[in-house]
């Protein structure tokens, strides 16, 4: 006699059980190449590609080109936050703006940002004014749609209620809107940041003489698989680092929503 | 009693393991009778594990300790013999209310012409004719309401098991659906097991009322409520209003019992 | 009388919706015109438009929209239905929840275009090595939004189907299935995009045919107008596929929409 099977949480208070099957993925991996049951060509053991990584660490090209990538990235998803963030809560405290500036957010929503990568590398060339130009503009809008939201879900009441303390239109706007706008706010970011990786990388894939992806591909053409694998993992991890830290930092800020 | 009860529940024991914290012991002991064609309610507080009870007999949850026989066999699981019909309709949105009804008439050995018929008859019943082909997103609780009930009976269960069905609706449907359900039942004469915390739902619908202690919950006392309930203005009548005072001085002791629970 | 204002109110709202988008195209052309900007930096509407309809009229604009058209739709089905079988099963089985649960966790936030170069390294320079990655960078969504959807079902509806008798397969794609689809397609609806996004990416790193492709030949002769068309044409071939989503969606869901005025 069964019980309905209900999905249960995915929880497990044991990080490593739940993370095991990374483990016997990255044994997989190591043995089907140590074992030549794929060629060592394409998949080089997971062993040489951490060497190589060490390697490139020593030497600091690892580090240089990193630096330069999270450099772009962050001034360009900083910029974004900025203005979308300011444009999205204008957009939600105005109806005419609104009205004006909500259709071309809808329009340019479904464009796919990487299409901006040949006209940024026409303005700005192959340095890091066309990427910070890139992931600006590609990842204003996923911010300006979550302050919007926010911004209009705010409650009424407390508007009302901070005005009729005589708060002022823009103590207000810092004091009631912002607060109950960050949740949604927060959750563009996010979006955002995600968005910033894939562009910088794809960015410096094709047009770029510094960063993680202009390495990547250096590298390959170079035939130092090792290492390329290594670079990519990299990236890869760096990506997944960057969303958990910015996890944990908005569960902190929204602690007092709980 | 000449033949033996229809549906037997002998100290049957729950368990269940809330997200956080220990065990919770549900049902202690519980044993109850009823009989083919009766109307019964299970009246209790919130907590008191009515509910676990009645899903218990359904067959949704499994029966780790003591035993339920359903017309002489074990309850294995649910099943078409036992209809169900829960407080929040659970009707399946993406399907119109002919659909719906329809749904658990296709499990079944009939011919086509049969089950749109019986379909049809159904919906007619619950007087919802002329909405075949409204999504339930249309419809009020009310309306909802009837077409679960529809589905329900339209699959000919042997009993009906009904989870605070009307808790969901506002008064002034909640009692023009007892009403009804009273006449439906009247009509088809299915055994019901109605789980409630209102006295005067309980007394009003049922024949027999069967009390619950808070959690860990018993079978307190089972009180007889059966008399003339065709008079509208019945619930007016001393008989009515004695009874309903004589139930609920029995739960109201339970309903402080469970107010005072702190969770485990 | 009434069906005319109707007409007129809603070419009345459309035109209000269009109007910015007006302003900006005639912005864009005489800014452009004003020599404010050299037309290497921002060459003129008009001009791009001459060029996109050069395109269209030589096959050339046909060829590169088809192509990428097929990569970006092939992938997407394919992480469609992969993303939904495999979101199925983690819901169903504890074993493939255990297993895929950490690699979707940590796969999903990753910079997946990174893994480019081993792709091609792998299955070489042709459509086979794009639509992979298409694949792979689209089929997360997917798979998140499905296992959300099912997990959202509400339990009371497998119950009920259960009550009537339907087995374990009939629970999947009769019942969880399309309870959950509201929630898949949203999933879908986040895929979309994404393919688009990530099939140009690997058309302008590999070159051939394609607007990805054609952008990146464009940029490498200077050729602004050829740039600017370029994103002209994926812009409108983003809002087409967006829009036909969400048309999809509207039709599929037609039960779901909230709001559809109760009656009684």
């Amino acid at each position: 006699m069964t019980d309905i099977p209900v999905p249960k949480t995915f929880f497990t208070p044991n990080i490593l059980v739940r993370y095991s099957p990374l483990l016997i993925l990255a044994l997989s991996w190591e043995a089907a190449s140590r074992l030549h049951l794929v060629s060592s060509l394409a998949l080089p053991p997971l062993t040489d590609v951490a060497q190589a990584w060490v390697e490139l660490l020593q030497s600091g090209e690892l580090v240089s080109n990193g630096l330069s990538s999270l450099y772009r990235a962050g001034a360009g998803l900083a910029l974004a936050i900025v203005v979308g963030g300011a444009l999205g809560i204008f957009m939600a405290s105005s109806r005419t703006v609104n009205a004006m500036l909500g259709p071309l957010v809808e329009l340019f929503y479904p464009m796919p940002k990487s299409a901006l990568i040949p006209v940024t590398a026409l303005w700005l060339g192959f340095g890091d004014g066309s990427k910070i130009l890139l992931i600006f503009l590609g990842c204003m809008l996923p911010v300006t749609i979550g302050a919007f939201n926010g911004a209009r879900g705010s409650d009424q009441h407390l508007t009302w209620s901070a005005r009729s303390m005589g708060a002022g239109r823009l103590r207000m706007t810092w004091d009631v809107v912002v607060p109950s706008a960050l949740p949604e706010l927060l959750n563009g970011i996010r979006t955002a940041l995600a968005l910033s990786f894939i562009l910088l990388v794809s960015s410096e894939l094709i047009v770029a003489r510094q960063g993680f992806g202009y390495l990547i591909g250096y590298l390959g053409a170079n035939g130092s698989y090792e290492a390329m694998f290594a670079v990519v993992l990299t990236v890869a991890f760096v990506g997944f680092l960057a969303d958990r830290v910015y996890q944990a930092l908005v569960k902190r800020a929204l602690r007092w929503r709980e | 009693m000449s033949d033996p009860a229809q549906i037997i529940v002998e100290d049957v024991c729950h368990h269940y393991r809330p997200a956080v914290g220990r065990e919770v012991l549900a049902l202690e002991s519980v044993s109850l009778q009823v009989r083919e064609r009766e109307f019964l309610a299970l009246l209790g507080p919130s907590g008191c594990g009515k509910s676990t009870l009645l899903y218990l007999i359904g067959g949704f949850l499994p029966i780790k300790t003591g035993k339920i026989l359903v017309d002489g066999k074990p309850v294995a699981g649910p099943g078409p013999d036992r209809g169900i019909v829960f407080q929040n309709f659970a009707l399946f949105p993406w399907k119109t209310v002919r659909k719906n009804v329809l749904y658990g008439l296709e499990r079944q050995p009939l011919r086509r012409e049969e089950r749109e018929t019986r379909a049809q008859n159904f919906i007619d019943l619950v007087g919802l004719t002329g909405f075949e082909q409204s999504y339930p997103s249309q419809l009020s609780g009310g309306m909802k309401q009837r077409v679960a009930i529809a589905r329900t009976l339209a699959i000919d269960p042997r009993m009906l098991l009904m989870d605070e069905p009307f808790g969901a609706l506002d008064a002034q449907t909640r009692s023009l659906m007892q009403s009804e359900l009273l006449a439906i039942w009247e009509k088809t004469r299915k055994t019901v097991i109605f789980v409630t915390h209102d006295v005067h739902e309980a007394v009003y619908l049922a024949e027999r009322v069967a009390v619950m202690t808070a959690r860990p919950g018993r079978i307190k006392t089972i009180v007889d409520t059966q008399f003339d309930k065709a008079d509208p203005d019945v619930h007016r009548t001393k008989v009515f209003v004695e009874k309903v005072d004589e139930v609920w001085n029995l739960v109201r002791d339970e309903a402080i019992k469970a107010l005072e629970k702190r969770p485990p | 009388m009434a069906r005319v204002t109707d007409a007129m109110r809603c070419l009345g709202w459309g035109a209000v919706r269009l109007a910015p988008i007006v302003v900006l195209l005639t912005a864009w052309e005489m800014f452009a015109r004003s020599g404010a900007v050299t037309p290497f930096m921002l060459p003129a509407l008009s001009t791009v438009v001459e060029r996109i309809y050069d395109d269209a009229l030589g096959g050339e604009l046909a060829i590169n929209v088809g192509v990428t058209l097929y990569r970006a739709l092939t992938g997407f089905a394919i992480a469609a239905v992969g993303g939904v079988v495999l979101g199925a099963a983690m819901a169903r089985s504890a074993a493939a929840r255990w297993f895929f649960d950490p690699i979707i966790s940590v796969g999903f936030p990753m910079p997946k275009i990174a893994f480019l170069p081993i792709i091609i390294l792998w299955l070489g320079l042709y459509d086979v090595s794009k639509i992979t990655m298409v694949v792979l960078d689209a089929i997360f969504p997917v798979v998140t939004a499905t296992i959300a959807g099912i997990a959202s079902v509400e339990k009371e509806l497998l119950w009920s189907a259960r009550n009537m008798g339907a087995t374990d397969r009939e629970l999947l794609w009769q019942i969880l299935l399309p309870a959950a689809l509201p929630q898949i397609i949203t999933g879908l609806q986040v895929a979309l995009p994404i393919a688009l996004i990530v099939v140009v990416v690997t058309e302008m790193q590999m070159g051939g045919y394609g607007l990805g492709g054609a952008m990146m030949q464009a940029s490498r002769f200077a050729n602004s107008r050829g740039v600017f068309a370029g994103i002209v044409e994926i812009a409108v071939v983003g809002y087409a596929l967006v829009a036909a989503m969400a048309a999809l969606r509207r039709r599929l869901l037609v039960w779901h929409q909230e709001g559809q005025g109760g009656i009684g």
